[in-house]
């Protein structure tokens, strides 16, 4: 019998037997179909500190459920499936397989902050959601979105400078994520800058992209900041265990490796 | 005014509440408790910590029997039981199970409640599994310094989970009151349980939180916020056993999941029944019970405390679940009203 509101299920939840004869009765196809219930075998204990440790995330055990934030949420109206409530429960009672199936949309959380206005218990839920996009690039789930090497370049060229250079920023930014220089708009813009802006500014533009000036007596404080920098990542890396865990996977590839070179 | 003394029918928190109270208004009293030693569920059933003082139930309850035991107004009799009861207000005689007789002006029942028996909820597993236990039980573990273990073999727990309204809001079995207390109960030894044993991981499995009052935060909020307990919105389906490891089941309700959870130890918050004397309570003192099987009573705004019968009054988990903080006013309230009916005062504003 055909599954009403089929769209319900996961499609890897429903199982079909396209060739299938039970005491001599054909029941192949969707006569055959059933439903594969999905269970919750196990809860991952340390969810909800691996995301309390990372910026963001520090209020999440204070959330009741309410779902003001889901509520509220621009993304939510776009797309019913990007719902910050459910993944807030998922993390504390530990359901890390479930969270992991949403992988793909958690990201997508604009960051309009409308949550946090809304949030009676003060959770602040786009925190939570830039905590958990960052758990996810972290734990390897998902990889490093564009937003996050944007960051990374426009930190980098701060702390080693104490100054900003658009220029050197699109271009680092262009190189990793492995899109061309060369984009129309980007020349067009760059055409119109040269044909409007002063001869005096372009040449310092210009001058600023070969010198690359820094922000006199810098060095000490760029030591000062990388130091923190360093210092919160080392404590984000051992909040999720991220070391151990690459031990652990060093040693499961060993047998594999010495079984090759044998 | 007259020198009888008023009967009080239970040693609990109710009953050392009326006592003492009308001790210290010079009115004498007869204590009657069937079992031989005063302090009801909290020293019988050796609880824990109570709530919300933190206080040790054998200090705080221990302290109300002391001065009691100490006071010359209190005439103690333990291990007796009352098998008849007649007369009129001002004049009632009970007699009692060791064939004495005594006179008293009235009589102010305090006889408690009866632990919910888990037996009754078979498919939850106690009785069939050792490390599936009770509220009570775990309160035992940690009252008596043994720590937290699991029965079947004495290791620590390091996942417990703790299943409110066990004989609760439970239609099927009969029991339709919210028993009140096992929230906060349970929450409070969710964090004795983590206070005690570092990397044992509790969570509650509940269908609604009544953690009222005050106790929003320093149970509920206080217990997932300092000591990480976690609360599962779901009704358990049935706890069997792979052979290791107690296997929970249930649907989590937020999550629209089926869930098959491992745990070392299940624990039953098991709810509050009427005392299992009831009918025979009701009998004696010719007292009507309320619908649930708990002892009657009349409504607070005239006379605190009254049953069915003039001159029979009524305090504690006699009447409903009941908090000990609330029984204690209960005995003392009722104490008052029997006190007041000996000088006339509810009788002439009947009149």
């Amino acid at each position: 019998m055909p599954i009403h509101e089929e769209h319900l299920i996961r499609p890897e939840n429903l199982k079909t037997q396209e060739d299938l004869v039970i005491d001599g009765i054909d029941v192949s196809g969707h006569w055959s179909t059933f439903i594969e219930s999905r269970v919750v075998t196990d809860y991952n204990e340390a969810l909800e500190e691996e995301i309390a440790a990372l910026p963001g995330g520090e209020y999440i055990h204070r959330c009741w459920q309410c779902g003001s934030c889901t509520n509220s949420c621009t993304v939510n109206e776009v797309n019913p499936d990007f719902n910050p409530r459910y993944w807030i429960y998922l993390i504390r009672m530990g359901m890390e397989s479930e969270l992991l199936r949403d992988k793909e949309i958690i990201w997508q959380c604009v960051s309009c902050n409308k949550c946090t206005y809304a949030c009676p218990r003060d959770v602040v839920p786009e925190g939570v959601m830039k905590a958990t996009a960052h758990w996810l690039e972290l734990k390897g789930h998902t990889p490093k979105s564009p937003s996050m090497v944007f960051d990374e370049v426009f930190t980098e060229q701060v702390i080693q400078t104490g100054k900003i250079e658009e220029g050197r920023i699109i271009r680092s930014f262009f190189k990793r994520t492995g899109q061309e220089l060369m984009q129309d708009w980007l020349v067009e813009m760059v055409k119109r800058l040269v044909a409007k802006l002063p001869v005096t500014l372009l040449w310092k533009m210009g001058l600023a992209n070969v010198l690359r000036p820094r922000t006199s007596g810098w060095a000490g404080a760029r030591d000062a900041i990388q130091d923190y920098v360093d210092e919160k990542n080392a404590e984000h890396r051992k909040a999720l265990r991220l070391d151990e865990l690459v031990e652990l996977a060093k040693q499961e590839a060993k047998p594999g490796q010495q079984m090759a070179a044998e | 005014m007259t020198s009888k003394p008023v009967l009080i029918v239970g040693g609990g928190p109710a009953g050392l509440a009326a006592a003492h109270g009308l001790a210290t208004i010079g009115q004498k009293s007869i204590l009657v408790e069937k079992e031989d030693r005063l302090g009801g569920a909290p020293i019988l059933s050796g609880y824990a910590k109570l709530v919300p003082s933190g206080e040790w139930a054998r200090d705080a309850i221990g302290g109300m029997v002391d001065r009691v035991e100490g006071n010359g107004l209190v005439d103690i009799k333990k291990g007796i039981t009352v098998s008849e009861f007649s007369g009129e207000p001002g004049n009632f005689t009970a007699k009692l199970s060791d064939g004495k007789s005594v006179k008293a002006a009235s009589a102010v029942l305090c006889t408690g409640f009866t632990h919910f028996d888990s037996v009754n909820k078979p498919e939850w597993g106690f009785g069939t599994f050792p490390d599936v236990v009770t509220t009570t039980q775990v309160e035992q573990m940690i009252s008596s310094g043994a720590g937290v273990r699991c029965p079947s073999d004495g290791r620590k727990p390091k996942r417990v989970a703790i299943l409110l309204c066990v004989g609760s809001r439970d239609r099927q079995i009969g029991r339709e009151w919210c028993s009140k207390i096992c929230c906060t109960v349970s929450a409070n030894l969710a964090m004795e349980i983590r206070e005690e044993l570092e990397d044992c991981h509790v969570y509650i499995y509940y269908m609604d939180i009544r953690t009222f009052g005050l106790y929003e935060t320093s149970y509920y909020w206080r217990s997932q916020e300092e000591f990480k307990v976690k609360y599962i919105k779901a009704r358990i389906a049935e706890v069997t056993s792979d052979g290791d490891k107690l296997i929970v089941k249930g649907e989590d309700t937020l999550v629209k999941r089926p869930i098959t959870i491992p745990f070392d130890m299940v624990v039953h918050a098991i709810g509050m029944d009427p005392n299992v004397d009831n009918m025979l309570l009701s009998t004696i003192f010719d007292v009507e019970l309320e619908p649930h099987g708990y002892i009657g009573k009349q409504t607070a705004y005239g006379t605190m405390g009254a049953t069915s019968r003039l001159g029979v009054f009524v305090a504690g988990s006699a009447t409903g679940p009941e908090t000990i903080d609330d029984s204690i006013a209960q005995g003392n309230a009722a104490a008052m009203s029997a006190y007041a009916l000996m000088h006339g005062a509810v009788k002439a504003a009947a009149e």
